[in-house]
């Protein structure tokens, strides 16, 4: 089971673009998920991006990521339409709280857009290994290396500390600590203390993986030191098009 | 070449020197295994090897480490590891990367390594380390052994003459750990390199080096060929380290008169001593 933001390996024509392209579209996507206010055109989004993550092997990924956001859109949706109170009134609720047609497509329109804004980001990150993503940064947006050097790490030592944590929570349940507890108050107080030795073996492991950075040339390394090149291709500049094309659609309508 | 001179260290915070009046001559080429108890000082001579110490951990040191002809001191870490690469315990504490190819590719990409060389250096690596088909892999998917060949791998491609490990096995089993060691003594073997290895399996150790020595308290107490030290019984006990099982026998088969050879380095030669002492008794 892989986490909702990993790197999905494959060959789709999204994997081969160029991560800053990739990077571009997704903004350009989200940033037209804002300019609008069709609720039209952002379904048109969100079906053009559901296409795009069918073409690159992961929808059913794209879809886990839509019913999770889904539950939370509901809360939304409902407290955002008790808020709006103008427009004409469809339908009265106890304590004097109503329902109101321009507050149901707002609220809808605020949904759809927490949604749809969403989406290409997670798309981005399921098709761009995060070390392509630092290296372009790098080569072609001048970001200093060691930025970069912290980004993936950071992304890298995600698992290793879920990896330490269960560790150190399985030890001490075979200790006679109850994690299973259902009181979540009661749980939160008894993984408290752990973070002190999570803490320190990460610290040791960071540092150890800076001793090991250094002894292969850190230090050295240069804006121009990276090996792989990140070439634009005839696909990369139509994809910029059509971000662009998008990004226009929605400011004319 | 590596030359250490009187070195005494105490690290920031030290209560006492964890290296004391250090002497050690390496030679090119040598296979060299450093074992002792906790505390004797064998990571901080890795790390004084590498010049970790005194630049990345600081603190108090005396005495000299040459390096290839570098005075440790008067040279940065990234000088002193164009000749020395460095391999630790935690295999993956020190990964750098998510995937093999570029764990490989981010010692080149830093040294400089020019652009035609890199493809081919990274295959030889590869394939020197017997992780070929692990190219494409992403490193958090790969067992600790393969782990530890990856590590091995990013220094083999940078060509050190000299590589320096610490507890290389510690987090592996004994079949990996035996891999682990094979690559080694390829490395030694067939590309000269000089090998110095911290390791608690003194049984792996004796099997692979050629010359063994023995730390306690911040000084290198017993150094020679494996034989010959592991003849030395009392100083190990004093030291707190346990001999291998064969060399124990050995020395009392040797008190008993039944025997008078070399002290067995392996269970191949152990062999050979109880078919010996069987024969003419």
């Amino acid at each position: 089971m892989t986490g909702l933001l990993d790197y999905v390996q494959g060959e789709s024509f999204l994997h081969r673009l160029n991560p800053l392209t990739k990077l571009v579209l997704s903004f350009a996507l989200c940033a037209a998920v804002f300019i609008t206010d069709s609720h039209l055109i952002i379904i048109g989004i969100l079906a053009a991006v559901l296409a795009f993550s069918a073409a690159a092997g992961t929808v059913s990924r794209s879809l886990r990521i839509l019913s999770s956001l889904g539950k939370l859109s509901i809360l939304l949706f409902i407290v955002q339409i008790l808020f709006v109170r103008d427009g004409k009134v469809l339908l009265h609720l106890p304590f004097g709280l109503v329902i109101t047609d321009s507050g149901v497509l707002f609220s809808l329109l605020f949904v759809l857009r927490f949604m749809t804004a969403t989406l290409p980001l997670a798309l981005m990150l399921a098709v761009t290994r995060i070390s392509d993503l630092a290296n372009v940064l790098v080569k072609s947006l001048h970001m200093p290396y060691s930025y970069a050097f912290a980004l993936t790490t950071a992304i890298r030592f995600i698992p290793l500390f879920a990896e330490e944590m269960s560790g150190i929570m399985e030890t001490q349940t075979a200790r006679g600590v109850e994690f299973d507890t259902k009181n979540f108050f009661k749980k939160v107080r008894l993984l408290l203390p752990l973070c002190v030795p999570l803490l320190i073996s990460s610290v040791r492991k960071t540092e150890g993986g800076a001793i090991s950075a250094e002894l292969r040339g850190f230090n050295l390394r240069k804006r121009n030191c990276g090996f792989r090149e990140y070439p634009l291709r005839v696909a990369d500049v139509l994809a910029v098009l059509f971000g662009v094309a998008v990004i226009l659609t929605v400011s004319v309508f | 070449m590596i030359k250490i001179q009187g070195l005494t260290f105490t690290y920031k915070d030290g209560a006492r020197p964890a290296l004391a009046g250090l002497e050690l001559d390496i030679r090119d080429g040598e296979f060299v295994g450093i074992i002792g108890s906790c505390g004797a000082g064998k990571s901080t001579l890795t790390y004084a090897l590498n010049g970790v110490v005194p630049h990345h951990y600081t603190g108090d040191m005396y005495g000299s480490v040459t390096v290839e002809g570098l005075d440790t001191v008067e040279s940065s870490p990234e000088e002193i590891s164009r000749y020395v690469g460095s391999v630790f315990q935690d295999v993956d504490g020190q990964m750098v990367s998510a995937v093999v190819e570029d764990e490989v590719l981010f010692g080149m990409e830093n040294f400089g390594v020019p652009r035609s060389e890199i493809e081919s250096r990274l295959e030889q690596a590869l394939a020197e380390a017997g992780i070929s088909e692990l190219r494409h892999r992403a490193t958090s998917t790969l067992s600790g052994g393969q782990k530890q060949k990856v590590a091995i791998a990013a220094i083999i491609a940078l060509r050190p003459k000299i590589i320096v490990l610490d507890e290389p096995t510690g987090e592996l089993d004994p079949r990996s750990s035996r891999r682990v060691f094979d690559t080694l003594r390829e490395l030694n073997e067939n590309h000269g390199i000089t090998i110095v290895v911290v390791e608690q399996k003194i049984m792996l150790l004796c099997e692979y080096v050629k010359r063994l020595l023995l730390m306690d308290g911040g000084r290198v107490v017993l150094d020679g060929a494996v034989g010959d030290v592991l003849r030395q019984t009392e100083v190990f006990e004093t030291a707190g380290v346990n001999i291998p099982r064969v060399a124990t026998l050995a020395r009392e088969l040797t008190k008993l008169g039944y025997y008078s050879g070399a002290t067995p380095t392996g269970l191949a030669q152990a062999e050979t001593m109880m078919r010996e002492v069987l024969g003419n008794g």
